[in-house]
């Protein structure tokens, strides 16, 4: 599994929103304002005016104490209907769970820190998002077939108020559930976990540059073979680097005593046994770009399997020269510093991706990446009943459940991967998929013709080519809509040890809660408002 | 200003109203309204009468915006059906008193109360003297309304229509699923809001009760209005005359009847006139509250 967080370009991801939702919306208007002029001909214009003016006024007039009212009802009705039993299964889960997950010997290894903490998030996750989808996708569905919801729109509530206000009282309804079973599992991992393995390192990442072996640039390493290209991999005792550029760079990236924290997990790669006792050897070297000057650090055994943390201090010592050197003021230019790493042992080879080095900044204390990390679920578990709650308003519960559970699906990043390359399969030439669209792969497959092989040149075949086509267009719209869910899993960071970043993962998150949150209750709303609240 | 309390404004008024009912595909399935024209006066009681499937709880949820119109124009307070502010000055009491069953009197109260944006205290105050004036006994105000009788749910049902203390009352079937008690107690109640001068717009099936409270009715069949107008008018029989005296001994009956034939009148019914059932058991209910063990057998016996 790839962990590599990267930042999210705030500025692009907001232009794209703004063209894909004001696109969206355009063709949205224009074909209810043309299925109006069908329908009502003459007076098109005026009623579809007198709808628009009704809409702006609604949107003016919502009243926060409505939506409060409608939040509160919806909160006790989820009380009161015994929702909240959940809460029975949980506890079964935990009250056995040490049972299955301890070593046979009891004790506990960084990786049981991992399986832990895992397994408490996961578990939170997989019982609160399946509840809040349930009663969400069901709320209005059964206030419209019971009819009470009749009492309510006879009222001056605004349908945007009562959307607003069953997503507020799911989501009351999930942040309860979700803030006492965090608290639990807290609990749970602190006494069986001792705490100086509960660590929340907080890295500082780089970008990565890679030289070959004569020290020309090159888009990534060597592959020494392995199909998973995360890393890539530097020869030994060549001119082949790996070159991490650092930003942001200055006194405070040093601890109390002045030292800088590298910490690295890099993977060697054995071309011939050679001595096994020995590990393979890389060194770091400090290159300051604008003045050329540079500082070789003292050879490093690699850690298999295991981060290896090298403290580097602040006053360089270059005995060869007689000099001394001042990190911070030698080696760091606006805020950038450059660390170039390469392997020493000739022939053999050490692989490395992006994430593999970074700086460690001063640790936190573990609730602090646990609670992001559950942070991060109520993000999720938001977004769960604003899609749940907009499905409801114009299809039925279970429907409305379906829906929602297989956005969630499709959003998960597996899924979304297979989706680019479908999508990129037509338009380009290299990640192209063989085969083609659908109609051309079923009648290849029933007509046992190989992928490679050309269809014939005809009418039939040209219509069943723009049709794939199609299809793969409608996909594409598919992809623009569902939302990328894996920035919602910061589990992995806390299970692995790291603190959750804000800029790659709750950020992205919040950003994708809102871009969703606005059209969805704006389609919420217009859904109610265009319906007969009457159950057929 | 009319004997009725209504004036000539308009609260309500219906152009041409008609709505069909549509299947899965569009096609015309049933046709519930069909250019119903009428409008409801301020401060009349107006009842809307019909059998099953006439058209009556169509037309009121499509005064209410709960349906769109096929055709036709609807002016409520001015406004347009689907325009929410017109629901500021409205009260409406569902046909079953659809609330939330999780919520006991006074929460739903409180939340009907919050969609009117009233602040706490008044909220407060409204439930509880809503809550005194449909008569919920004091010790049911605290349980849930799925612990609640068909006349228990009917009279909270009342309370959240009167909430916002309306202009407008719309009550659909006001009076079905309660006891002689609870019917008495729901005419006298709409009576009274038309005395505060509120209008009062009522579907009905059930025709004495109608009778009882409605200024003007009208009458639906198969979604076309069929008759209109006021009840003691439509009711008034042309051809006959009506007298009413003390009780007379049968020589000064015979004697009545002999002046009446001598004006050449068809004499068609002499007897006693008799109480409705509904005042008889009211009385009844009463005498037994006063009188604990109190019977009356009408074969002769008493105890």
């Amino acid at each position: 599994m790839t962990f590599d967080p990267r930042p999210m370009d705030l500025l692009p991801a907001l232009d794209y929103w703004l063209r894909t939702v004001g696109g969206i919306a355009l063709i949205v208007l224009l074909t209810s304002l043309m299925s109006v002029g069908v329908s009502h001909r003459g007076a098109a214009i005026k009623l579809f005016g007198g709808e628009s003016v009704g809409c702006l006024k609604d949107l003016i007039s919502l009243s926060p104490r409505r939506v409060w009212a409608v939040a509160k009802l919806t909160f006790m009705e989820a009380y009161r209907r015994k929702a909240l039993a959940v809460f029975v299964i949980f506890a079964l889960l935990f009250m056995f769970a040490g049972w299955f997950m301890g070593g046979e010997t009891g004790e506990i290894t960084p990786d049981h820190v991992t399986v832990y903490v895992s397994f408490v998030l996961r578990t939170i996750s997989w019982l609160t998002l399946p509840l809040v989808l349930v009663l969400s996708s069901f709320g209005i569905p059964e206030d419209i077939r019971l009819r009470s919801i009749h009492t309510v729109v006879t009222k001056p509530a605004r349908r945007l108020e009562i959307v607003l206000g069953r997503v507020l009282g799911f989501s009351l309804v999930g942040t309860l559930v979700l803030g006492v079973m965090s608290v639990v599992g807290w609990l749970w991992i602190v006494r069986q976990i001792p705490s100086e393995l509960l660590v929340c390192r907080v890295p500082v990442y780089g970008s990565l540059e890679f030289r070959d072996r004569s020290g020309n640039p090159a888009a990534a390493g060597v592959n020494t073979g392995d199909i998973w290209e995360f890393r890539s991999y530097i020869e030994g005792a060549t001119k082949a680097r790996a070159i991490w550029t650092f930003s942001n760079i200055s006194e405070r990236s040093l601890d109390s005593e002045g030292n800088l924290h590298l910490e690295n997990e890099f993977l060697a790669f054995r071309s011939y046994k050679g001595d096994m006792k020995r590990s393979l050897l890389y060194d770091y070297q400090l290159i300051n770009k604008k003045t050329g000057q540079s500082y070789t650090l003292p050879a490093r055994p690699v850690n298999e399997n295991r981060s290896a943390k090298d403290v580097v201090p602040r006053k360089l010592v270059d005995d060869a020269q007689k000099k001394e050197y001042d990190l911070i003021k030698d080696f760091v230019t606006d805020g950038k510093l450059t660390v170039e790493v390469s392997c020493i042992d000739r022939e053999q080879y050490l692989g490395m991706a992006r994430p593999d080095l970074f700086i460690r900044m001063p640790d936190l204390g573990f609730e602090s990446g646990y609670f992001k990390a559950v942070l991060g679920i109520e993000i999720l578990m938001v977004l769960v009943v604003l899609l749940a709650v907009t499905g409801s308003t114009f299809l039925k519960g279970p429907i409305a459940a379906l829906l929602t559970a297989v956005i969630l699906i499709l959003g998960g990043k597996d899924c979304h991967e297979f989706m680019d390359q479908l999508v990129l399969g037509r338009t380009s030439a290299t990640e192209g998929f063989r085969g083609g669209g659908f109609f051309e792969s079923v009648y290849r497959i029933v007509t046992h013709m190989n992928p490679t092989t050309e269809l014939p040149q005809n009418p039939a075949f040209t219509i069943m080519k723009y049709t794939d086509g199609f299809l793969t267009d409608f996909l594409w719209l598919d992809k623009q809509v569902i939302p990328r869910l894996e920035f919602f899993n910061m589990a992995e960071y806390v299970s692995k040890g790291f603190d959750v970043p804000f800029d790659s993962s709750l950020l992205p998150s919040l950003m994708i809660l809102l871009g969703y949150f606005i059209p969805c209750v704006l389609l919420g709303y217009f859904a109610l408002r265009i319906r007969e609240l009457e159950s057929k | 200003m009319s004997q009725s309390g209504a004036t000539k404004e308009s609260v309500i008024e219906i152009r041409n109203l008609s709505k069909v009912y549509r299947d899965f595909w569009g096609r015309p399935k049933v046709k519930a309204l069909n250019a119903l024209s009428l409008d409801v006066r301020r401060g009349e009681v107006f009842g809307l009468l019909g059998p099953n499937g006439s058209g009556k709880t169509t037309t009121l949820k499509l005064l209410l915006g709960l349906l769109f119109p096929t055709e036709g124009e609807i002016k409520i307070l001015g406004k347009s059906a689907a325009d929410v502010e017109k629901n500021e000055k409205i009260g409406y009491l569902p046909e079953e008193s659809y609330l939330y069953r999780f919520l006991n009197a006074y929460e739903t109260l409180d939340f009907y109360g919050r969609l009117f944006d009233m602040p706490a205290s008044v909220r407060k105050e409204r439930s509880e003297k809503l809550l005194d004036l449909v008569k919920l006994a004091p010790q049911a105000r605290r349980r849930q309304l799925k612990e609640y009788s068909k006349g228990m749910t009917r009279r909270i049902g009342v309370a959240q229509a009167l909430i916002n203390d309306p202009d407008l009352v719309m009550l659909d079937e006001p009076t079905s699923g309660l006891d002689p008690l609870g019917n008495r107690d729901m005419k006298d109640l709409i009576l009274d809001l038309k005395k505060q001068g509120k209008t009062v717009l009522m579907c009905s099936h059930l025709l004495a009760d109608v009778q009882d409270v409605c200024d003007r009715i009208a009458i639906l069949y198969g979604g076309e209005l069929k008759v209109m107008g006021r009840v003691d008018e439509l009711l008034k029989a042309q051809d006959e005359t009506q007298i009413l005296s003390s009780k007379l001994s049968p020589a000064a009956i015979e004697e009545v009847q002999a002046v009446l034939k001598k004006h050449g009148a068809n004499v068609l019914k002499v007897d006693q006139p008799t109480a409705n059932l509904e005042d008889l058991f009211l009385k009844t209910v009463q005498e037994s509250r006063e009188r604990p063990g109190h019977r009356t057998v009408k074969d002769g016996t008493a105890s």
